[in-house]
């Protein structure tokens, strides 16, 4: 059960790369090239504050996530692992 | 206290304020627009920072005027820029109001009936917005006003904002991410945010012709937008008589992407639209333009 949910959170990330990559048209990067601690804002990946427009609208579309539950979590946003856990716990299938 | 608050102090003392709202309670609106005069030539004569940021707009505006007709041209922005901020405070302390006139209210009215989602306002610093501001409270949404935690003080005290009882809220670019999540939220559930869409301040920026030149835009409000899969309505107003404000709303740009990889030209496109306006603006109303940035310096420096 365990090795499940850490292959479910595994592919999540994993998810969550390719869809930063392709909606965010980060050029030059590779999926597998972002590392699961890199911090996402400003340092680390240096994403801006309209990237996090672009990342809620993935996270809506993707993960039936909603946008009233993201307000005011700095902690979810800090790096791809946050994300995933965050994703994992709450996501809606859609 | 940075370069840019010490000039600020400078320029607005306490004394100075007092002298105004005396003027203001003694002898009407004309008496302490005719303070203005003699306040304005002083800052025109020693404030070299603000005679500076509004040559950068006046020797693009009027081109073929001479060194002295442009430094007349400066002066009189003074003097209106001082009006507005007389204008502020006259409706503040409640001694009187003014006639303002809403162009495009019915297609405000319109976007807002149609759609669960709220809309974006991009205005700029010009005419008098504060003032304008208090009339879309008519609207009975809420609106939002997107600015630095700098600017907070000073348009609390305007807009009597935050209060349980007031439409009118902040939210604080300073906010984690710059508010954007916060934005989007209150569009969702059909609120008003209004942005500035002329100073880009260092945030994201694409470069539009502004009277003849590349100048630069910030363009968060039709990212916003477009993600948000909401309208924006360009607000802007103008004073155009003692007692008389108007503001446009008639002007609305639909942001949507067409495709992932034309995402930058879109954007372009839709500032230069916003700077189209904003020239618009500038042409009919050419002393009412109180950015007071150099928005070519960028191009300029390249």
């Amino acid at each position: 059960m365990q090795k499940d949910n850490a292959q479910e959170l595994a592919q999540t990330r994993k998810t969550l790369k390719e869809l930063l990559v392709k909606e965010l048209s980060l050029e030059d990067i590779n999926p597998e090239d972002i590392k699961d601690d890199e911090v996402l804002f400003v340092e680390g990946l240096g994403l801006d504050s309209l990237d996090a427009v672009e990342i809620v609208v993935l996270l809506q579309r993707n993960f039936g996530l909603e946008v009233k539950d993201l307000e005011n979590r700095r902690d979810i946003f800090y790096s791809i692992d946050t994300l995933a856990k965050y994703i994992y716990e709450n996501r809606k299938n859609i | 206290m940075n370069k840019q608050e010490k000039i600020n102090k400078k320029r607005g003392n306490k004394l100075g304020f007092w002298f105004f709202r005396a003027a203001l309670q003694l002898f009407g609106l004309p008496g302490a627009y005719g303070l203005l005069y003699f306040v304005c030539l002083y800052y025109l004569l020693f404030d070299r920072p603000a005679v500076s940021s509004s040559m950068a707009y006046i020797k693009r505006r009027f081109k073929a005027y001479n060194a002295f007709q442009k430094t007349l041209c400066v002066y009189n922005l003074f003097i209106n820029q001082g009006k507005n901020l007389i204008d502020r405070y006259y409706i503040l302390s409640g001694l009187g109001e003014f006639d303002i006139e809403i162009q495009g209210y019915d297609k405000i009215q319109n976007l807002l009936s149609s759609s669960q989602k709220g809309v974006i306002l991009l205005t700029a610093h010009v005419g008098n917005w504060q003032v304008t501001m208090t009339v879309l409270k008519r609207l009975e949404k809420t609106v939002y006003l997107l600015m630095s935690p700098e600017e907070n003080m000073a348009v609390k005290k305007t807009l009597s904002v935050d209060s349980d009882n007031e439409k009118i809220r902040i939210i604080s670019s300073g906010n984690f991410l710059g508010g954007v999540i916060e934005i989007m939220k209150v569009i969702n559930e059909g609120s008003l945010v209004s942005i500035m869409g002329d100073r880009s301040d260092g945030y994201p920026s694409a470069e539009a012709y502004f009277l003849g030149e590349k100048a630069d835009f910030p363009y968060g409000a039709f990212s916003i937008a477009a993600a948000a899969q909401c309208p924006v309505v360009i607000l802007l107003s103008a004073k155009v008589s003692t007692r008389k404000y108007v503001a446009d709303v008639s002007h609305v740009i639909f942001p949507r992407y067409s495709s992932r990889n034309k995402k930058h030209e879109e954007i372009s496109a839709w500032v230069q639209e916003f700077a189209g306006v904003l020239e618009g603006y500038a042409e009919k109303y050419p002393f009412q333009w109180f950015v007071f940035r150099d928005l070519w310096k960028k191009n300029i420096e390249k």
